[in-house]
């Protein structure tokens, strides 16, 4: 273990330490963490909505409680609500 | 083309500005690295299985195949972690994340020749490090185990790929970053570091004695922390909502589970030096933080439980969620069995026993892979843009590994359990309490035949769907990419 050795640990532990001190206080100013409920709808969009399921089996399709565009009846009543 | 939607009489939500031939057009630029990605993970998930059979069987009988010493009990059962922690796991996750940042993102994946490299590098280092762990060339020093020629290679793959991800990231469209996104950052720039400075401390420059117990360790348990069991939460928490068409149900707890995991599970890894000649302050520090883990996975677990509450019948129609629910309960079940086996009453019966084997299964597999395993079930006909050829083959799939997992993780608890007791009691003579775990390695060899036949279904299954075999389908899961939102068909 030489000098060199331990500067770069320590470079290493500031740095990435840092980074995630940074993120965090980043994500504050930045409003990451104002209203939160409405950040978990940010996956859906026009054509993949709220209410519709977007997988099944390949030899389920029309038959079953995720059929295309037929929502879960009870994801779209909390998405109304 | 964007909308907004009435959450309550007050505020509203700007929906994202995607449509589907934007989103088809995403799922296409990631299907070279993809499929590249997810290519080698399933080649090196049969490698690292045919090596978890040969330990397996030598448990049962230790002279099988034992004439070279490439095959010998210490050679082999390095050769199956690595193969299926840096082969299968890491590919398959790298694989899902390149596919998720760009959905995140909301841009089409750049640089793709950059993750190319980043795959052929991958493949070289894990082969050479397989290649040289068999020659005798390998390090012992768990987690570790590859010779410097191959740690260097997968180094210089990290790096690219970090790099990618911060690029990535620069680029993105404007807006709420989701939680997904903050797990994978977090593990994707965290990895490099802690694979880079575990290799140093230990295998080019060595430290000295006891403080390498503590490296090691430390790389260990981070190696599952903050690599596999971030990107495993960021898809459960990406897909369970989508495929179900529902929000998170408390976003809130998701972000505080998402903060507290980063604060701390670096600190776990010294739980794994109970009673081993190491300053007892770094034991108890790791212990507590054990227990502080309760925080982060209470929270997945109530948010992923409460999210697919009252759908739970989708299960049967879903393969994407039937994997991907299985993986998130059992990473609620892995990391409270985790943080229990830190108690250092508990610890004494568990450690140097086949129970911590069962809690690694549980954590990397019934956890990590089985939500891969979904990930690509949802992934690949969209990046592929052909359906799964058969599903009747997933069906198989998952049956095949779900009772395989479950029996392994029971019986080599109930064995380890028992070993446990033996080894502490005085009265019984070592090569006694190897008598207590007979039955238990053999019916964990059957568990592992299951393992198999469900890893061949899965491979036979992918390579089926990249050959396109069958007539286009077009329901159910290819709704956003049809008609002239098609992606090109597959070129490699």
């Amino acid at each position: 273990m030489n000098f060199v050795m331990y500067l770069l640990l320590a470079a290493g532990l500031v740095v990435f330490g840092g980074t995630t001190v940074a993120a965090f206080y980043w994500a504050a100013r930045n409003g990451q963490f104002r209203n939160l409920e409405e950040g978990s709808l940010t996956i859906f969009d026009l054509d993949e909505p709220v209410g519709t399921a977007t997988d099944a089996f390949t030899d389920k399709s029309g038959n079953g409680p995720l059929r295309r565009g037929v929502p879960l009846a009870r994801n779209l009543k909390e998405a109304r609500r | 083309m964007s909308a907004t939607i009435t959450m309550e009489p007050t505020s509203t939500v700007a929906l994202p500005d995607v449509d589907k031939s934007l989103r088809a057009e995403i799922d296409a630029s990631t299907r070279l690295p993809v499929v590249l990605f997810y290519g080698s993970a399933i080649f090196w998930l049969l490698v690292g299985t045919g090596f978890a059979m040969l330990a397996s069987f030598k448990m049962n009988d230790p002279a099988f195949l034992d004439q070279w010493g490439w095959l010998t009990f210490g050679r082999v059962r390095p050769a199956h972690l690595n193969a299926v922690a840096y082969g299968w796991a890491s590919s398959a996750g790298i694989g899902t994340s390149l596919w998720l940042m760009a959905r995140l993102c909301r841009t089409p994946l750049r640089h793709a020749k950059l993750l190319v490299s980043a795959a052929v590098f991958w493949n070289i280092g894990v082969l050479l490090g397989i290649y040289g762990i068999l020659a005798g060339d390998g390090r012992s020093i768990e987690w570790l185990e590859f010779p410097n020629y191959a740690s260097a290679i997968l180094f210089v793959s990290f790096g690219l790929i970090a790099v990618w991800a911060v690029v990535m990231f620069r680029f993105r469209q404007p807006g709420h970053i989701y939680v997904s996104q903050w797990y994978l950052l977090a593990a994707i720039i965290w990895f490099p570091w802690l694979y880079s400075t575990a290799n140093l401390l230990l295998n080019f420059e060595s430290i000295q004695g006891g403080a390498q117990g503590a490296v090691n360790w430390w790389y260990g348990h981070n190696a599952l922390g903050l690599w596999f069991t971030p990107i495993g939460l960021a898809t459960a928490y990406y897909l369970i909502p989508k495929v179900l068409g529902r929000p998170i149900h408390s976003y809130y707890l998701s972000i505080l589970g998402f903060w507290t995991l980063a604060i701390f599970y670096s600190w776990n890894g010294m739980h794994h030096l109970i009673g081993g000649p190491f300053p007892a302050w770094m034991v108890t520090a790791s212990v507590v933080a054990s227990m502080m883990m309760f925080i982060p996975v209470i929270t997945t677990a109530i948010n992923h439980h409460m999210t697919v509450r009252g759908n739970f019948g989708a299960l049967k129609w879903s393969p994407t969620l039937r994997f991907t629910v299985f993986g998130a309960m059992c990473y609620t079940l892995a990391s409270v069995q985790g943080s229990l086996m830190a108690i250092p009453t508990l610890n004494s019966v568990t450690h140097f026993t086949h129970y911590t084997v069962g809690h690694s299964h549980l954590g990397l597999y019934a956890f990590f892979t089985m939500i891969m395993y979904g990930a690509m079930y949802y992934i690949l006909p969209r990046v592929v843009g052909w359906e799964w050829p058969s599903a009747r083959l997933i069906r198989w799939h998952f049956w095949l590994v779900a009772i395989g997992i479950v029996l392994m993780v029971v019986v080599l608890s109930i064995g380890g359990i028992l070993q446990g007791l033996a080894l502490l009691d005085p009265e019984i003579t070592f090569m006694a309490t190897l008598d207590y775990t007979k039955p238990w390695l053999f019916l964990r060899s059957g568990s592992g035949i299951l393992l198999t036949a469900g890893h061949i279904v899965f491979a036979l299954s992918f390579v089926l769907l990249l050959l396109k075999v069958g007539s286009p389908k077009v329901q159910p899961t290819l709704f956003a990419s049809q008609g002239e939102d098609k992606p090109e068909p597959l070129s490699l």
